[in-house]
């Protein structure tokens, strides 16, 4: 899922401060799990915006609303009436869906209300970590399941860097070494011999490093 | 604070801190308009519904919890702290003192100690700059 962390109030403040009556959009999907953009998110952050409206004086009109994506037109246009019915769209979903609401109401302001931070997993109750990047040549199947990339700190391809400590990465002690975890796991699996076969530098030309990138699925093209 | 005024509390409390038959907040407690919320759990408290409470003209809010480790429920009190915890954070950030918000874990039944909590809320009114609204 894509996580992402509701901006600091005062942030928003700043945001949303042009606008006397604006729309809190929620995305019930990445950003309701990662607690940060979901139904209660949405209660919250309004909650929390009247009160700081009324301790500053400013009036301040808000509509709640949370739709079940914000990255697909389908669902965001069941949003349209109350998006007209208000001067600007806080926006509770990642980069992809804010751009996608701004995209269908061409003449409302739609504004970020989340910094959007990485592709993860929910490794518990209300810890996520980073686990891809999204880099356009996934090669999990040579290393046992275990991004080097995106969690290995220095993005080695080629094993360990060797500064490591009791499986702790030497640039963040909180984080495991990636290469640990891989070796482990490929020992786990009798396939460490993977590791005998030499990785070429990456060509990032399939990442967001060759520009913006497009899928296209004409079987599903209507 | 405003003396002419009469300060309102709200209180979120588990239904497990009062028995019946026994009030579990005497009328003449800190001399505040009192707004009691009954929970089956504290763990059922969300963050909004204590915002809401100052949104709707508490000046403070308290949170009657069970002892931790004696929750019926498991751990519906610590998660309540929790909430609570963050909850303090988001008054900060909008410039309400955050310790108008008030947990207390107390033992059912325990009414000087709920008592004790909301003299504790009302102190904090008049230390701080009184009414909200």
């Amino acid at each position: 899922m894509i996580v992402g962390e509701q901006k600091s109030i005062a942030e928003l403040q700043k945001i949303i401060a042009p606008y006397k009556k604006i729309l809190i959009l929620g995305c019930g999907t990445c950003t309701k799990t990662c607690f940060a953009g979901g139904e209660d998110e949405v209660a919250t952050l309004a909650s929390a915006l009247r009160l700081a409206c009324r301790k500053n004086g400013t009036g301040i009109s808000i509509e709640e609303l949370t739709i079940e994506r914000q990255c697909e037109n389908e669902f965001i246009q069941e949003a349209a009436p109350a998006a007209s019915r208000n001067e600007a769209v806080l926006s509770l979903a990642c980069g992809a869906g804010v751009q996608a609401v701004a995209r269908r109401f061409g003449t409302t302001p739609v504004l970020p209300g989340v910094n959007t931070t990485f592709i993860g997993v929910l490794e518990r109750q209300g810890i996520f970590t980073e686990e891809c990047v999204g880099c356009g040549d996934c090669r999990l199947a040579l290393y046992g399941g275990i991004c080097p990339i995106a969690r290995c700190s220095k993005k080695l391809l080629n094993g360990p860097c060797g500064g490591s400590k009791n499986g702790k990465c030497e640039i963040n002690p909180d984080t495991d070494c990636a290469w640990q975890l891989i070796i482990e796991r490929l020992t786990a699996l009798g396939q460490l011999d993977n590791l005998r076969t030499y990785i070429p530098p990456v060509d990032w030309r399939s990442s967001n490093s060759g520009g913006p990138r497009k899928l296209v699925r004409e079987d599903h093209i209507i | 604070m405003d003396n002419t005024c009469t300060p309102v509390i709200t209180v979120f409390c588990c239904t497990h801190t009062s028995t019946e038959g026994s009030p579990l907040f005497p009328d003449d407690v800190s001399g505040a308009d009192l707004r009691i919320i009954r929970l089956a759990c504290t763990g059922m408290l969300k963050d909004v519904f204590l915002l809401r409470a100052f949104e709707s003209g508490s000046d403070a809010v308290v949170v009657l919890a069970c002892p931790e480790g004696d929750c019926l429920h498991s751990e519906g009190n610590i998660r309540a702290a929790r909430r609570v915890t963050y909850t303090r954070g988001i008054l900060e950030q909008v410039g309400i003192d955050s310790q108008r918000l008030v947990m207390c874990n107390i033992a059912p039944g325990d009414a000087e100690a709920a008592s004790q909590a909301l003299r504790h809320a009302a102190a904090v009114l008049t230390d701080t700059d009184g009414g909200l609204s």
